[in-house]
């Protein structure tokens, strides 16, 4: 009966069932495959033949890397720029808006001329969770009138909603737009710049030095991680689901926060060592220029333009 | 000796006490005067109070009684974050000092803090990474950098600064001896006062003219580094006699010398042969064709061929990088590589080598990653639980690993709370209970005090399975094994019997172990501890100012003493008697000698 109801109200169309692996599970499957490779190829760090010439500055290497647009650009302005660009293309809400922001976003990559394979690494991030939407929400997001369902032969209660399927092509659309930004916006300065140019701005001196030292003992902490488990590895403990395994893991955390405690206290004590008195030295100086109002400009024009078409397709 | 400028110290401290939060008396009653230019060797016993003087020294730590002196006034307020400036401390692990985000920020953030512009604090960072020879590494990030580098690239961040006062923690830990060579030329370099905290004296010797002593908290001897090292009874006193060391016996060459004279060729035929013999006794491990290959493509190990017998004592020797602690996780279950590796004549399939730590027992480089429980026993147990083993069994075999180990007693001791022998002796005692039937070394002398290594030689002189020990430490190669690998690039390219490795120095510096240095301190110092163990009555033709009654003249004029003495000579060994009568008529300092009473005749 309400079934029925409903029946008034959506739309079916009925599909053979040979449609369902033709037109869900191969493409899902393909699609899930190539981000696994994706994935996997971004995370194997390709060996250069020749080590780079660190005696510059590697924003200043390559193949003209360093000298892009968005490198030249002012840091204050490319946060704020981006910053705001990123809330403009959050707040989309059909699909060719969307698709827009992509396009984009992939212009801007090649203009920065950065790196292809950390983009493919934030992109593999985020898969997983695009991918879980991009399934899900088609089969859970709730009937409303006038949505259509599309059903498998005589499978009625797998009726796919496209309504779904298209809301969540538009969530994963926005953040891949705004996770393909996140590279020129963190790579095409030094880190120290870009904190500094956020200290500039406002955010506390504190929270840019906390963001800088852990990134730099980030890798130190994960080094002495990995250390520490092949030692327990080394005297047979594997992971099972009992107390013994919770007992194991319990210390092996404690330890590790013993001992990044501890040489939270030696860094601290090296840094005053050396004359901090609570401030990192500034990192260099920032000078904002006419070009950078002007591509500032040209940018919050680009993401209200998008507003303004995502608001005229109603 | 240090010069002495206005006849003020440059480190004044008086009757300093230092107690931690926690109630533990790290310094009392320390007075001591350091003036510009000395160089002085801080050691001691592990806990001995080094480290809590070197902070208070560099105004890290706030006297808890008594005063610190810089330059005359008191280290604190304005004239302590002045004096930071003027003092560079070198902290032992160089992750606590590298906290830039790139090598040349870390070193330009010095003289940043002097107030100097960042171009002016740049040109100074790259002038301090050229001297370390790092220049070319300036922008790189310092977790990629190997260790020496990052040791390196620390030392610049504090040259940068041009500090007056070097203060330096274990400046050598964990350095294969060419690095540490490296290091020493570099603090040779340096012109200002310098305070270095070591157990290695060897290196200490070459660097330091004084030598300040602690023990539990107190200076008990302030001298001359020759005095210091010359003085073997102590040395032993204060746990720092590395006299055994430099006693290595006669090594005996040989049938197949030849081999190690070759350089570092590729495996010859007749070690290639030795190796594959079928009809040998079936080795205890064997790798056909093995190789490993990093998840980024960088080869570890390639086409590996190697056979180790039941009892065989290996060394594993090579450059950084060479591959032995890819070799190492290997052979423990850690790693999986591609071709085929035998235990006991069992071909270890993919779901074998999850076991194969039952069999192979590794004692990690550092021992704080292998220690993760709250106490002793629970640590001693770890291992033996996953044994399956009863748990009568597992406590009685912890007991007695821990009596091996000479930890008796500590079973509810916390780890993290032990000194850094009694932990490397923990670590090697978790493993020894599991009665591996391979016991896996990987750099065991790193950061222990001549007493600890003393120690864990006597331990592991005792162990009579197969051992297959991983070290720069060229004493303890020659000591514990009879078989030495040489690894290069992923291959195995020598396999020598250890003493004719020994012999090659050529070798030797090819792999990071040139111990040139090493040996020439060594007989330096055997020289002077024979010195001054000799009384015996001595001739003495001299010409000075002296006293008969109200007479008071110079001439030259001979006479007998009866005093310790210092000179270089050989002794035959055992209790065989020697004599110095070839040398008894020479000429000497002896001051005081012209107060004493002169009674010799005038002619």
């Amino acid at each position: 009966m309400l079934l029925g109801r409903f029946m008034t109200d959506l739309q079916y169309i009925q599909v053979p069932l040979w449609y369902l692996p033709l037109l869900v599970l191969i493409p899902a499957a393909v699609a899930a495959g190539v981000v696994s490779w994706l994935g996997r190829r971004a995370r194997t760090r390709v060996v250069p033949e020749n080590d780079p010439d660190w005696s510059v500055p590697p924003l200043t290497q390559g193949r003209g890397q360093g000298t892009s647009l968005i490198h030249r650009w002012d840091v204050r302005c490319k946060i704020l720029t981006m910053l705001a660009y990123s809330f403009a293309v959050a707040s989309l809400r059909h699909l060719d808006a969307a698709a827009l922001a992509v396009l984009f976003s992939l212009a801007v990559l090649m203009v920065a001329r950065v790196s292809f394979h950390k983009v493919m690494l934030r992109l593999a991030a985020l898969a997983g969770f695009m991918g879980m939407l991009l399934v899900v929400m088609p089969l859970t997001v709730p009937n409303h009138p006038g949505d259509t369902i599309v059903v498998f032969g005589s499978l009625d209660w797998l009726g796919v909603n496209v309504r779904g399927g298209i809301l969540a092509a538009t969530i994963a659309a926005k953040a891949t737009a705004i996770a393909l930004l996140m590279e020129p916006l963190l790579s095409t300065a030094p880190l120290p710049m870009t904190l500094y140019g956020l200290s500039r701005l406002g955010v506390p001196d504190m929270a840019g030095q906390m963001v800088l030292l852990s990134y730099r003992y980030l890798h130190v902490f994960t080094h002495e991680a990995r250390r520490m488990t092949a030692g327990m590895q080394a005297r047979g403990f594997a992971k099972k689901t009992n107390m013994d395994t919770l007992r194991a893991l319990a210390n092996f955390l404690g330890m590790l926060f013993v001992r990044s405690f501890e040489r939270t206290e030696r860094v601290f004590d090296a840094m005053q060592a050396r004359g901090y008195k609570g401030r990192f030295p500034d990192p260099g100086q920032l000078q904002l220029r006419l070009s950078d109002i002007f591509i500032a400009g040209i940018w919050v024009a680009a993401g209200t333009g998008l507003v303004f078409f995502d608001w005229l397709k109603g | 000796m240090g010069t002495i400028i206005g006849d003020m110290p440059i480190f004044c401290v008086r009757n300093l006490c230092y107690a931690y939060p926690d109630g533990i008396q790290a310094l009392s009653g320390v007075d001591l005067d350091i003036f510009s230019g000395d160089r002085i060797a801080l050691v001691g016993q592990n806990g001995s109070g080094k480290t809590t003087l070197v902070k208070l020294l560099s105004g890290l730590l706030a006297p808890g009684q008594g005063d610190v002196l810089y330059k005359g006034k008191s280290l604190d307020g304005e004239h302590l974050n002045n004096s930071r400036l003027n003092i560079g401390l070198l902290f032992q692990d160089p992750d606590d000092q590298l906290f830039g985000h790139t090598v040349i920020d870390d070193v330009a953030f010095g003289p940043r803090n002097q107030g100097k512009s960042g171009k002016a604090a740049a040109l100074c960072a790259k002038q301090a990474l050229h001297r370390v020879n790092l220049e070319k590494l300036a922008y790189k990030e310092p977790h990629n950098l190997s260790y020496g580098q990052k040791k390196r690239a620390a030392l610049a961040g504090i040259l940068a600064m041009e500090p007056e006062v070097l203060i330096l923690d274990e400046p050598t830990g964990n350095l294969d001896p060419g690095q540490e060579a490296v290091f020493l030329d570099l603090l040779k370099a340096f012109d200002g006062t310098l305070i270095c905290i070591s157990h290695d004296l060897i290196f200490l010797y070459e660097l330091c003219q004084k030598a300040v002593v602690l023990h539990h908290g107190s200076i008990h001897h302030n001298y001359t580094m020759r005095e210091l090292v010359s003085q073997r009874s102590a040395l032993r006193d204060h746990g720092l006699d590395f006299s055994f060391r430099m006693t290595i016996p006669a090594i005996e060459m040989p049938a197949h010398e030849e081999n190690g004279k070759n350089g570092c060729g590729a495996l010859s035929d007749a070690d290639a042969g030795a190796l594959n013999n079928p009809s040998g006794p079936l080795p205890l491990v064997r790798l056909e064709n093995y190789g490993y290959v990093y998840p980024d493509g960088t080869p570890g190990l390639q086409d590996l061929f190697l056979h180790i017998h039941e009892g065989e004592k290996t060394a594993l020797v090579g450059e950084n990088g060479a591959g032995k602690s890819t070799l190492l996780a290997c052979l423990c279950g850690l790693r999986q590589g591609s071709g085929d590796l035998f235990f006991k004549g069992t071909r270890m399939t993919r779901k074998r080598h999850k076991d194969l730590w039952r069999r192979a027992g590794l004692v990690f480089q550092d021992c704080a990653d292998q220690l993760f429980c709250a106490s002793v026993k629970e640590e001693m147990i770890f291992g033996l639980r996953r044994l399956g083993l009863s748990t009568d069994e597992c406590r009685h075999r912890a007991a007695a690993a821990l009596a091996r180990v000479g930890l008796a007693g500590f079973e509810k001791r916390v780890p993290l709370h032990l000194s850094g022998g009694e932990r490397k002796r923990l670590a090697l005692g978790c493993v020894l209970a599991m009665d591996p039937d391979l016991l896996i070394l990987d750099e065991p002398t790193a950061g222990l005090d001549p007493r600890g290594e003393e120690q864990l030689m006597a331990i592991l002189e005792t162990f009579d399975k197969t051992l297959l020990l991983v070290s720069h430490d060229l004493f303890f190669i020659e000591k514990l094994t009879h078989r030495t690998l040489v690894m290069h690039q992923g291959r195995v390219i020598r396999d020598l019997p250890t003493p004719v490795f020994m012999q090659d120095d050529k070798l030797c510096r090819f792999n990071g172990l040139s111990f040139s240095y090493r040996q020439r301190t060594a007989t330096a110092i055997r020289q002077l501890q024979h010195e001054h163990e000799h009384r015996h009555p001595h001739l003495h033709i001299h010409d000075h100012t002296h006293r008969h009654g109200r007479t008071v003249h110079a001439h030259p004029h001979e006479h007998l003493h009866d005093h310790p003495h210092r000179f270089v000579h050989t002794h035959p060994g055992g209790t065989k008697t020697h004599d110095h009568a070839h040398r008894l008529v020479h000429d000497h300092d002896h001051p005081g000698h012209e107060a004493e009473p002169h009674d010799h005749s005038h002619e």
